[in-house]
């Protein structure tokens, strides 16, 4: 090996080591390699962005379709989420085109609203909806993240109610009854037979919860279902509210002590979807797009599966909450002319209002339009095999005009990590002293989220723009 | 205990610490290979190799993850941008940060401590804080999704001219420099025979860096490339893990490829590397 590259060195000059020479070679090589196959196809006049397969692959003969039938023709990219973000951060930072539709996730989005309104990198679409009588043909909870002071910057994709998927093979096969759970605690006591330790090894077999002190979208369900949240409707935090004190101290209960119910099965992973295959939690948090994640990734549990609407946190109380949300938005810079937004707003309601679109979305992605006229439609009676062959289409409508309203807040995410900094710091104290008592954890809870507040508050004085604000971000 | 004794304990007791320490090291690597032959099914069902009555199960293990790379995905594609990239801005990056190094360490121009202060300043601006500049520049200059767009930032990191420039100060005698004049050399001849022979483990070790840079880089691709068709493997790879879809088998494939160019490369310029490290660490 030394003899060979002392061969190769003699050819080379003095100052270059070999292994230069070969990043070299490799330069010139690739070059060349490149240059071979450099021949590039010419781009559609138009473009959309989206940063989800599922999408993609609906979108894209309906992309082709559209391309076919003669109107301005479209290109549909694939982008990641966090590709996307940057991108559109960019070049609306930097006020450059992007692509003519961007479809974004909503924290993504509330990123854009940090500035005047006017400044929103996003074309604002309320005279449009509001004139086409959109506003009222779509679910209104499913604008709220795209609205900024009283204005809306983007069509909703969704509504994204939450229900509860349990295990009913071991529901059932316990001989327990899940009609009879309104409330969460109801939940923790009829539930409660399928935490014996049948192994014998001082740790219950399973929990009945799939949540842990981290994970900030359950907190955030959590705390939206009960009416509390991190922003009031006029853009001031209200981290410290009572609502969010009382929940927090109960979710402590929850992830530790003597009542403890809940485990980590972590979302989107292989480590914890194998312990969702084993039953290891009982019941998960399912928004209407979920079911068809866990189609795919855990197909063993096809027919093992139920659905029931989340337990309320009072008697009579709001029994669904909401998880996620997509919208379809139009770059400012995509419109130079009045033209140039008819061809782009025609494009968007081809992709997100027609019924083809309805269809297509819940038979692909097991998710619910957010156009009311198409929920009477039969294919959401239709039995779903994943899970036992309930209508889960049904069931998520029947619990569509209960979802909570959401706040934009370009600092939502902020607090929430705040709110979950307040959860853990909570659930390690309690943990350390052995204190579960309500009485305690909620004094505890107006401690840690009185400082959330504090940090949340100052950061919201810097900007100028919110603060001065009417009526606030959403 | 006899010295022979004691010095063949103490051979077992190294050799011993650094095989369990390989071996821990190993250990994901292993698992990486294994999982980049599995389907997702079985990649739940096993951990490292499928085991079954306490033989390997090989028919369990399947190389359609490769396949699918390399003939679904076109990942031969994003390893060719991969090299380009890295070769192409490793070896032009090192050539202009020897020279920029080389001018402010050597010659006397206006402006010199200003500039010298500058690239400093440089070195400290955190890359992110620079993205939406950039990409405006980027844009202006229609330079948005081409390699050019990746290239030419790139090309004289501050970091690269500030190092190339304290090797030039330490490794390279005026005395030298003046001889070469003296005999006739131009300022090329000078720098290209005199300055970087005396810089070589330099070039070496700032060409692996800049190479490992680019190959690992991934934010500045995923934001100016816009064709997939252009995506370097650290971006292509990233695309394996699409929102909430994963196919591990896959990925782990798609990783092992995007790694073992790297790890043969690296295994070549090894002695150039670890002598650019030490270099100046003693003194002759």
């Amino acid at each position: 090996m030394r003899e060979q590259r002392d061969r190769l060195a003699g050819f080379l000059p003095e100052w270059l080591p070999p292994g230069a020479a070969i990043v070299g070679a490799l330069a010139v090589l690739s070059t060349c390699v490149l240059l071979a196959g450099a021949a590039r196809a010419t781009p559609n006049e138009k473009s959309m962005w989206t940063f989800a397969r599922p999408h993609y692959l609906m979108y894209e003969p309906r992309v082709e379709a559209w391309n076919k039938s003669g109107k301005t023709p479209f290109d549909l990219r694939l982008l990641s989420l966090p590709a996307m973000e940057r991108r559109m951060m960019a070049a609306f930072l930097g006020d450059v085109p992007s692509a003519d539709v961007l479809e974004v996730e909503r924290r993504g989005v509330s990123r854009t609203f940090g500035g005047p309104v006017e400044s929103v990198g996003f074309y604002d679409l309320t005279d449009r909806l509001e004139k086409e009588g959109l506003l009222e043909e779509i679910n209104a909870p499913s604008f709220s993240p795209w609205t900024t002071r009283g204005r809306i910057f983007g069509l909703p994709h969704d509504v994204h109610p939450v229900m509860l998927g349990y295990r009913a093979d071991l529901v059932e096969a316990a001989g327990i009854d899940v009609s009879k759970i309104e409330t969460w605690e109801d939940f923790a006591r009829v539930m409660k037979p399928l935490m014996a330790d049948t192994d014998h090894d001082g740790k219950p077999d399973r929990y009945l919860l799939n949540m842990w002190e981290t994970n900030q979208d359950h907190l955030e369900v959590l705390l939206l279902q009960a009416g509390g949240g991190f922003f009031d409707e006029n853009e001031k935090p209200t981290l410290d509210s009572a609502i969010n004190v009382h929940i927090l101290a109960t979710i402590v209960t929850w992830l530790a002590g003597p009542n403890r119910i809940a485990a980590d099965a972590p979302n989107f992973t292989a480590a914890g979807n194998k312990l969702k295959a084993d039953g290891y939690v009982v019941a998960s948090f399912f928004p209407d797009w979920m079911g068809d994640i866990w189609k795919h990734e855990i197909p063993s549990l096809s027919g093992k599966m139920k659905l029931m609407p989340l337990p309320a946190w009072e008697r009579g109380g709001r029994r669904t909450s909401v998880w996620g949300g997509t919208m379809l938005g139009i770059p400012k810079t995509a419109v130079k002319s009045p033209k140039d937004f008819e061809t782009l707003w025609s494009f968007c309601k081809e992709l997100y209002i027609s019924d083809q679109f309805m269809r297509d979305l819940y038979r692909e992605g097991g998710i619910v339009t957010p156009v009311k006229k198409y929920w009477t439609d039969p294919i959401f009676d239709e039995p779903n095999a994943y899970f036992s062959g309930q209508p889960a289409g049904r069931l998520y409508i029947d619990l569509a005009p209960a979802v909570p309203m959401r706040n934009s807040s370009p600092y939502n995410t902020f607090a929430m990590y705040r709110v979950v900094d307040a959860l853990v710091q909570m659930t390690e104290e309690a943990r350390a002293t052995g204190r579960y008592d309500m009485q305690a954890l909620e004094a505890r809870a107006r401690v840690f989220l009185g400082e959330a507040q504090r940090q949340v508050e100052n950061v919201l004085k810097r900007n100028v723009f919110l603060e001065s604000s009417e009526g606030g971000a959403s | 205990m006899s010295l022979r004794v004691s010095r063949l304990f103490a051979w077992i007791w190294t050799r011993g610490i650094l095989l369990i320490a390989g071996i821990i090291t190993l250990i994901p690597f292993f698992w990486l290979l294994a999982s980049s032959f599995k389907s997702n099914e079985e990649f739940f069902r096993s951990t490292f190799l499928p085991v079954e009555g306490g033989r390997i199960v090989w028919e369990r293990l399947t190389t359609d993850p490769f396949k699918r790379l390399f003939q679904e995905l076109n990942f031969s594609n994003s390893l060719t941008n991969s090299v380009f990239l890295s070769s192409v801005t490793g070896v032009v990056a090192t050539l202009c940060c020897a020279m920029g190094g080389y001018s402010l360490a050597k010659f006397r121009f206006k402006g010199r401590g200003f500039c010298t202060a500058l690239v400093l300043a440089a070195v400290l601006i955190p890359a992110p804080l620079i993205i939406a500049p950039t990409y405006q520049l980027l844009y202006r200059m229609d330079l948005l999704d081409s390699f050019a767009g990746l290239i030419l930032p790139a090309l004289a990191p501050a970091f690269g001219v500030f190092l190339f420039r304290q090797a030039i100060v330490s490794g390279v005698p005026n005395d030298l420099l003046e001889a070469a004049r003296i005999d006739g050399a131009g300022e090329w001849r000078t720098f290209v025979t005199v300055v970087l022979p005396l810089v070589r483990p330099m070039i070496g070790t700032f060409l692996m860096v800049t190479f490992l840079a680019m190959w690992n880089n991934f934010i500045a691709p995923q934001v100016v490339l816009q064709d997939p068709s252009k995506f370097p493997l650290s971006v292509a790879v990233a695309e394996l893990r699409r929102g909430y879809y994963n196919d591990y088998g896959l990925q782990m494939a798609g990783t092992i490829v995007s790694i073992l160019p790297v790890m043969a490369l690296f295994l070549v310029m090894q002695k150039d590397f670890v002598s650019g490290l030490t270099s100046g660490a003693v003194k002759a």
